[in-house]
């Protein structure tokens, strides 16, 4: 049996598909703006 | 939860007061009554290190405090949830991997619990050849008792998110057929007896999200691998203990030999690829942590339990391989950096995160410590107007000994006064034991120092150390290999000695424990390396354990008799299997 993903599918598992929802980790760059502002001073100057 | 706060209060603050002392007698050791900043820094460092080092030994302790928990009983019946046992495997030895999963199925189908648990083979192997052995191995699987439609393999075609994604893998499309998921490693073998408590355990209690057990060591053949193996199995029930009663509801997770919720799992554990390239950013390493600290961040209870007794595992059988494992496991628990504020953790997910980040970080902290001693030796007058007593700088030394070596020699009494040590030939058998394996711990400890300074250095510069296939079964190094790989350790040692002779002969002998082992790393590796079959030293329940790990040895000896006709795939089945 083949299936899209898999080069080899022996014995067929059930088809019981699941979410999985990716998790927030990275916590939000709050101040991410200022620094690209700086830098785009500084690589400017 | 009180007891599990209260514990944690108590190691960091007797952690943090030790480091805080030692600090201040280095400080007024090396500095005087007017300390430079080169006195300051060397007296951070020292202080760092010693923290970590007293909290892992307060682990110890609070597991030496606690009694012995009793198993518990193993018969509780059939589970009612459905279990998928899973095995990813990755280029692994299939007759192993065979043997493993007929012995634990043939056992589950003994205990009358085969309806309950199926076996998954989630294979990410991208040799040609092996894969086309886990075909063969899969159909001869089948012939099993009970096999059909209880048994399944796959092999991905890309291996997305290496083990995390193929387990992610399974969920997403087979995930909603189970209640729960038994995650196993290649190596792992669990008896079934224990295999059913973990499904029940779930069955029972519904805000359990993961319960963890405590694999022991088996299989170990050479002097580094039964060294290992008998540490784990004397050393690793009392501070696996220390590790339960801090844990609260948010204990580790290992990554294998535990069950989770898959509904739980599902939820909470989608792993994101992290933004940037590997090693910092990618997928993420070392995702069992964060997993674990995922399942608690969403209120589900992670639960380490050291009193399921009947899980193993397989152990490197010699440095090389240690530390190749080690240097995968450095690269992802630097990774998880990233992670410390991760939004909505709880406080000891965050703590042990910080502290498996640490657990690499010290071992440059500590060179940097030894370095920046010998240059002040060289550089810089001893302070004439030193502070303290010399009775106190032993103190200091002593102390840092008792951290190190007190936790062990109190296992030891213990184990004099409950019976313990029977299990390890006898009183005097495990003191004999025990003090080789401080001996020779002490001696690779050096070895292991600059291997993970190395791959800190190499995380940081952006060196991805990429995911090296497992070598579990116990093979020779020999010098000429061990000198390929460790030969500037070699040089590092001896140029030390060299310049500690010409310029601070005095500080020789103090350094000589760092030094000597490091000049002589190839043959330490290599001699550390070969069998080693005393009974004079290391013996454990290990060795030869009963039930699962006998039917498992003894079935793979049977197996490895017909591998000529079963395991060796002919060219035409392999150029077969390639060609699917």
């Amino acid at each position: 049996m083949k299936h899209e993903g898999y080069s080899a599918f022996v014995a067929a598992l059930p088809d019981a598909p699941m979410a999985m929802p990716k998790q927030v980790l990275e916590p939000p760059k709050r101040f991410a703006w200022m620094f690209r502002f700086v830098f785009a001073r500084l690589s400017r100057a | 939860m009180y007891l599990a706060n209260l514990l944690r209060f108590m190691s960091i603050a007797g952690a943090l007061l030790l480091s805080f002392w030692g600090g201040w007698l280095h400080l007024r050791y090396v500095g005087g009554a007017s300390p430079d900043p080169f006195d300051v820094f060397r007296t951070v460092l020292f202080a760092v290190a010693v923290f970590w080092l007293a909290w892992g030994a307060s682990i110890g302790f609070i597991g030496l405090l606690g009694r012995p928990m009793k198993a518990r009983s193993a018969s509780r019946g059939i589970p009612t949830g459905r279990t998928a046992i899973l095995m990813p495997v990755y280029n692994e030895d299939t007759v192993a991997t065979l043997a493993r999963i007929a012995v634990m199925n043939r056992g589950l189908v003994a205990l009358g619990a085969a309806d309950r648990f199926h076996f998954v083979v989630l294979s990410d192997s991208t040799a040609a050849d092996i894969a086309a052995r886990e075909i063969v191995m899969f159909e001869r699987l089948l012939r099993e008792p009970l096999a059909m439609g209880r048994m399944f393999y796959r092999r991905r075609d890309k291996n997305l998110g290496r083990k995390a994604g193929n387990i992610e893998d399974f969920v997403t499309r087979a995930g909603g057929a189970y209640d729960y998921a038994l995650v196993l490693d290649a190596d792992s073998l669990m008896e079934p007896a224990t295999i059913i408590e973990m499904a029940c355990r779930m069955d029972d209690d519904a805000t359990l999200g993961l319960l963890q057990s405590v694999p022991s060591i088996v299989g170990a053949q050479s002097l580094f691998g039964r060294c290992l193996q008998f540490g784990v199995a004397y050393l690793s029930p009392t501070f696996s203990r220390g590790v339960a009663a801090m844990q609260g509801r948010e204990g580790p997770y290992w990554g294998h030999n535990a069950i989770i919720r898959i509904t739980a799992f599902a939820g909470s554990c989608g792993l994101p690829v992290l933004s940037g390239r590997a090693p910092s950013g990618g997928h993420i390493l070392s995702h069992d942590f964060v997993e674990g600290a995922l399942l608690a961040r969403d209120g589900w209870t992670v639960v380490l339990d050291p009193t399921l007794t009947g899980s193993y595992e397989e152990g490197p059988d010699n440095l090389i391989e240690f530390a190749k494992r080690d240097r995968r496991w450095c690269q992802g628990n630097l990774q998880h950096r990233r992670l410390l504020r991760a939004p909505g953790l709880r406080f000891w997910s965050r703590f042990n995160l910080l502290h498996g980040l640490m657990s690499y970080l010290t071992s440059p902290l500590w060179l940097l410590l030894l370095s920046a001693n010998v240059t002040a030796a060289i550089y810089d007058a001893p302070p004439v107007d030193s502070a303290i007593e010399p009775d106190s700088v032993w103190l200091l030394i002593s102390a840092v000994a008792a951290i190190l070596l007190l936790p062990k020699l109190l296992v030891f009494l213990v184990g004099v006064f409950d019976g313990t040590n029977r299990q390890f030939g006898g009183n005097f058998a495990t003191l004999r034991s025990l003090l080789a394996e401080i001996v020779l711990s002490t001696l690779l400890a050096p070895i292991m120092l600059l291997f993970q300074s190395r791959a800190v250095i190499q995380t940081v510069l952006g060196i991805d150390g990429g995911w090296p296939a497992a070598q579990r079964s116990g093979e020779v190094v020999s010098v000429q290999e061990a000198v390929t790989a460790t030969w500037w350790m070699s040089l590092c040692g001896g140029a030390a000695i060299v310049i500690m002779l010409a310029l601070t002969p005095d500080l020789f002998i103090w350094l000589a424990p760092v030094t000597v082992p490091s000049s002589l790393a190839p043959l330490l590796i290599a001699l550390s390396s070969r069998a080693f079959a005393s009974r004079w030293w290391f013996e454990s329940p290990n060795e030869a354990p009963a039930g699962i790990v006998e039917q498992y040895r003894a079935f793979k000896a049977d197996l490895s008799e017909k591998r000529p006709a079963f395991v060796e795939p002919t060219q035409p089945q392999i150029a077969t299997q390639v060609a699917a």
